[in-house]
This record gives structure tokens, sequence and C-alpha cells, in this order.
């Protein structure tokens, strides 16, 4: 079953040339998708789109089977899909790490108690126990990208979309993050620049270009390692 | 830069229910500003200095804090007692001192430094994060306690934008004059950090629309009062009666 | 601009929380929901941006700011700058609980003043808009100094020549508000002139086809 489907979709930012152009893009239960492209490419507008943050020019959006276009076809979907931001500094608004994670659950009309339970959960999920009391603004870079995973992860949504999850990350919370994604039980799209990231963690990989997503039968990967002294794989070339 | 360096501690009034300090620092910080009489304004700063002791606070930082709020009151005294009518007690000079401005500068600098240190004590021993939420429990509405977090929470980001942007203009050459280019180089500064901020809001607004948000703000932390918590109420209330009644019979001298 | 505790009167102070609850409550009538997380990232901007000193003469001014917070902020300077008052009192003890009110009035009043009367002509011709822009930093510091005065003599009379000197000594603030405020608007008009007055309504829809442009990538 198709989860998202985006059939002729055009965007342009006002005053500015077009981003997508008559773009489609099909995403089934269980994928796990890649997304590569330069920068301006569209990638991110492409995730703004689904989410209902920006309205596209023309073409249809399908969520979950039904087609959406209003403001208030959209709160259902962000109900339904999370979207890990780039800068997890946009993410986490609230002072405590405890309750930003439970925004989400208490939005869903959960109680407190309930929202409670779900976010020491889902911080318990991730490896972040004892995190609840930590103060957002002090966290380093890599806590706060896995706090702001936690707060999308604790709306127990049916699809996410990752925005360079592991720009800025060092090595160890990369495998971190790798090892989350690949145990959770979800359908997601991860833009990424990395494509041993990708690799590890997706089974297709969509380019964009021309405002349009090209599949995969177009681009052949390669399985590369590649090592530094610092890397996975330490090794030199001759 | 911007800390928060009494917000940590283990004093009992680090662990009393935020909720009721915030309102005893109110009740008190409005009685002593209305005190005329010098019984009770001495009586009031004896009182904030005890709360201090309890409190055990970090002196540097304490006189640093006390030395802000005073200068503005030595600015009082340095004008006040030359410009008020009144009874000549000295002269400077060609200036002279009167009993009246004299008196209500040291009626401003008892009044000024009670409060200053009961509020230290009171609502600086608790993490603004944890007063923020503590108002809401307080019933403060709901966009009011909204705005107040959201401003506290990106006050450290925009700190670090400003720095950086600081920086790269001090890597430039810039070095700060009293001329046209450098209010204009300011100008500059103050709007990007307005630019920068102006757009992370569209972004943290589309995060909270993301995660659900239609305009009903709930919030999680609850505060229950101990049993232990119950006696600076009726300590408060004792203190406060006898501020009043001191005043009373004292009056103004 | 801050008049710190123990200076004013009872009925100076009470005054001040009246007329900064009014204002504070027409300013969030006029900010739905979802102008909050703008009006307090602009809150927080104020709050940095007032711990800005610039040099002059000798010695250094902070910045005051309130001219330019009016002009984007519109009456949701009230609870912006109320907010950013809070927090200083929190972290500074700079003023306190009892001068809140009245502080708050004297931020924001005069900025919103300067909001009424000059948001129009900042997109007018040349001439007008540098001439209003300077006019509108300097005038909200003026109306600031005023409002300080003006609180001191109804707390006791004989503060008239203290608050004389308090406007007077402002003046230079008054004149780098002006010229700072006059450079901070022409880059806004150039680089984001949507944060201006008369070019976006200041409650926009939730569905924003935001103008502020692609996303960094």
């Amino acid at each position: 079953m198709a989860l998202i489907r985006l059939d002729g979709i055009s965007f342009a930012y006002p005053g500015r040339a077009t981003v997508l152009e008559r773009a489609d893009l099909t995403l089934r239960e269980g994928e796990r998708i890649g997304l590569m492209g330069p920068n301006g490419a569209g990638k991110t507008t492409l995730f703004h789109l689904i989410m209902g943050l920006l309205k596209p020019d023309s073409g249809r959006i399908e969520i979950f089977g039904r087609e959406v276009r209003e403001e208030k076809d959209f709160e259902s979907v962000r109900r339904q899909i999370g979207f890990l931001f780039q800068d997890a500094d946009d993410q986490l608004f609230h002072p405590t790490v405890l309750e930003d994670v439970a925004f989400g659950p208490l939005n869903l009309g959960k109680s407190r108690e309930e929202a409670q339970s779900i976010a020491l959960k889902t911080l318990e999920k991730l490896g972040l126990e004892h995190f609840e009391e930590r103060i957002t603004h002090r966290l380093s870079g890599g806590e706060k990208r896995l706090v702001a995973l936690a707060t999308v992860l604790a709306m127990e949504p049916k699809v996410l979309l990752l925005d360079e999850p592991t720009a800025g990350l060092d090595e160890r919370t990369k495998e971190r993050l790798t090892q989350l994604l690949k145990g959770l039980d979800l359908t997601y799209i991860i833009i990424s620049h990395e494509l041993d990231f990708l690799m590890e963690t997706t089974t297709a990989v969509y380019a964009m270009a021309d405002g349009r997503i090209q599949w995969d039968e177009e681009v052949k990967l390669h399985r590369h390692i590649h090592g530094h002294r610092h890397g996975a794989y330490p090794h030199a070339h001759e | 830069m911007i800390q928060e360096p009494f917000a940590i501690g283990g004093s009992p009034l680090h662990q009393t229910d935020p909720r009721l300090k915030i309102i005893l620092a109110t009740a008190y910080s409005f009685l002593v500003a209305v005190l005329q009489g010098f019984p009770a304004l001495l009586t009031a700063l004896v009182l904030s200095i005890a709360l201090v002791a309890i409190a055990r606070l970090d002196s540097r930082a304490l006189f640093r804090r006390l030395g802000l709020a005073n200068g503005l009151i030595l600015f009082l005294w340095l004008l006040l007692p030359f410009t008020f009518p009144g009874k000549p007690l000295a002269s400077i000079g060609p200036f002279a001192l009167s009993l009246e401005g004299v008196r209500f500068c040291a009626q401003i600098t008892l009044k000024s430094n009670a409060i200053i240190l009961a509020l230290i004590a009171l609502v600086a021993t608790s993490p603004i994060a944890t007063l923020g939420y503590a108002l809401h429990r307080l019933h403060v509405p709901a966009k009011m306690v909204l705005l107040l977090l959201l401003t506290y929470r990106y006050l450290f980001v925009l700190e670090q934008e400003y720095e950086r942007l600081a920086r790269a203009m001090r890597m430039r050459g810039f070095r700060p004059q009293t001329s046209l280019h450098t209010y204009r180089t300011y100008a500059y500064l103050v709007g990007m950090l307005f630019v920068r901020a102006s757009a992370r809001a569209e972004r943290v607004h589309q995060a909270m629309l993301c995660r659900g948000f239609t305009g009903r703000f709930r919030t999680l932390k609850t505060f229950t009062l101990a049993r232990r918590d119950w006696i600076w109420p009726f300590a408060a209330g004792c203190a406060m009666s006898g501020l009043i009644m001191l005043e009373w019979t004292t009056g103004w001298h | 601009m801050h008049i710190s505790e123990g200076v004013l009167s009872a009925p100076v102070l009470i005054s001040g929380m009246v007329l900064a609850a009014v204002g504070t409550g027409i300013g969030f009538k006029k900010m739905d929901f979802n102008r909050i997380p703008q009006t307090g990232m602009l809150a927080a901007a104020f709050f940095v941006g007032s711990l800005i000193h610039v040099p002059i003469g000798p010695s250094s001014v902070h910045l005051v700011l309130n001219g330019i917070v009016g002009l984007l902020l519109g009456w949701a300077a009230f609870p912006a700058i109320l907010v950013a008052l809070v927090l200083q009192a929190l972290f500074f003890q700079y003023g306190g609980i009892t001068t809140l009110g009245v502080n708050t009035v004297i931020m924001a009043a005069p900025a919103v003043v300067c909001y009424l009367l000059f948001a129009r002509l900042i997109h007018g011709r040349q001439t007008v808009s540098l001439t209003a822009s300077f006019a509108c930093g300097f005038l909200a510091v003026f109306l600031s100094a005023i409002l300080v005065g003006l609180a001191l003599i109804s707390t006791e009379e004989n503060f008239f020549k203290v608050s004389s000197l308090i406007v007077a000594a402002n003046l230079p603030v008054m004149i780098i508000e002006g010229i700072l405020t006059l450079f901070c608007v022409s880059f806004l008009k150039k680089v984001q002139p949507h944060m201006l007055p008369g070019n976006q309504p200041l409650e926009a829809a939730a569905f924003t086809n935001s103008p502020a442009g692609p996303p960094q990538q």
C-alpha cells in the first residue's frame, strides 16, 4: 500500500526559480529510501510539502490513501509522519528534555501520566535514560540530535522523514544512530550526503536533479568502504 | 555569559516548592515597597539577609548582583540630597544637603536591598525553566508561559549567534570607536541578529506544527507541596504581620 | 532605563501594573498562537541586543532598541518586552517584581507609539523613510526617559531636578539609537523586508508559504 504518493508536484518559492517540476514519488510500507542531490535541489522542500508546511503550486499529494490539500488535512498527517529537522535546535523548544519529548504525545491528546510514561520509554529506547531533567541548551550536538529523534519517535509515527540526520555528528554517535534506525520497525526517507550511512540504513537511493526525483534504476550504487586513520576501517592506498 | 549562579544548591530554600516561593517573593516585595518607617525597614533588611543566609549563596556572585542594583542608588545619593528642599544638614561647598533628601535616600537604600536580597534568595534559587512551569501551575495564561519558555530557551542560541557575528566583524579588522562607521556596523549586527532570529522562529514554528501543535499548550511538570514546605507560609505570615505591626506603631518619623 | 525596586510609591507601582496588563492584553489578543515563536525569538534578540554596548566618547552606553522592536512587533512589543524584563530580573536582578509593570510601560509604550506613528512611513521615499527611522529610534528613547521622569515625579515631587537630569543625560543615547535605527531599517529593507511593517500583516495565517525563502540546505 502506498503510504505517500506525490503526483506531478511543482513548486517554486515566491519570486524564485522553480524548485520542483512535476516531481513524482511513491513510498510504500516498509521501504527505506535515501535521497541525495546537490544543495538547492529541493530535498528539504519535498519534505516540507509532504508535511504541509508548504503548498504545492500544482500536482496532487496523497497520504495514507487520502488526498491532502487543506491545513485541516495535514493536521492528521503530522500526527502520523515524523520529521527530523536538519538543525536539532529548531526542534528542541522546551527548556527541559522531558517536556520536549512529551510535547508530541500531549498534543496527540494523551493524559499527562501517559505522555510522561511514553516520553520516558522513548528516551530509554534511545539509550537516553537519565536525560529527563537535562537542560536542552546545554546538550552536546550529538545529544541534541538524539533527543530531537526522541521527540519525534514519542509520537509513534508510521513514517519518518529525516533531513541530514548525521550532519555534524562524530563517528560514535553516527554509528549509534545507524544502529537505532536499523532497529526501528518503520518506513522512512533519509536525506543525506553520506553514502556510507545510506548504505547501512536504506535499501534504495533516489537522486534529485532538475526538479525531479530519479529512481534507482538510473543510479547504481557502488559499494566502497573508504577509511582514514580515524575511520572504522583504517587502511592506506598504494 | 548569561548564567544562573544561584539556581543549583542544597539549601532548604532550593528544595522548597517554587510556586510557594514565587507567591512569597511577590507578597514580600510589595509589602516592603510600601513601608516607610525605619524600624520596619531595618527589620525587613535583616529578614532578607536571614533568607540569603539560609539559601547559602555564593557571596562573590551575590555582591556582583548587589553592585549592579546599588549603582543606580548611588547615583540617587549623589543627587537627591542636594535637590530635595528641606532642613539643611551639612554643606559641601555651595551645595547644601537636606535632611529630607538624606532620609529619602536612606529609605530607598534599605527598601531596595531588602527586596533584591529576598528576590535572589527566593526566586533565583530555582532554575528559570522550573519557574516557568511553576507559573503555568499558578494559572498564568498558557500564551504567556509559552512565550516565556521559548524566549528563555533561545536566549543562549541567539547569544552564540551574536558572538559569531561579532567575532567575524573583529576578524575583518573592526574596532569599535565613536564614529558613524561603528554605529552603522552595530546596526547591521543587530539587524542580522533579528533576521537570524526571525528565520529560526519560522523553523521552530514549523517544528511545533509537525509535532501536532494546534494552539493548545500543555506542560507536564506538576508540583506537590511537601509537608515541610508549610513552614514557609507560616514563617512569612508571622514576619509580614510583624512588619505591618511595626510600621503601624512606630510610623513615619 | 529601568527603575529599581524600592524607589517608587504604591500608586505609581499599581498604575504601572494596570497599564502594563492592558498593553500586554492587547498585544496577546493581536497575537495568535502561531505568532508566539516569532514574538519569543525577537524578544530573545531584544534581550541579547540590550547587552551590546557601543562606545561614545570615553565611555560606552548599552543599546535600548525599543524603537526597532516596536516597528517589528507592533502591539506584540508589550508582551515581548515584558518577558524580556522578567528574564532580566531573573538573571541579573535588574528590576524586580513590583516594578515589572512600570518598567514594561516605560519600554513598551514608546515602542508601540513609534510603531503607530512611523510604521507606514518606513516604505515611503528615501528621505521620508530615513527620517522616519531616525525619528522612531530617537523618539522611543525620548519617551522612555520622559516616562521614567514621570514615574519618579509622581512618587515624589522633589524628583523633578533628578528627572530632568535623566532626560538630558539620555540625549546622546537618543541620537545614537536614532542613527542605529536608521541603518538597521535600511538593512532590513534590503535583506528581509517582510519583517518590517506594511509588508506583511501582524496576524499571519498558520499555513505559511514562507516568504522567508528556502531552508538552508
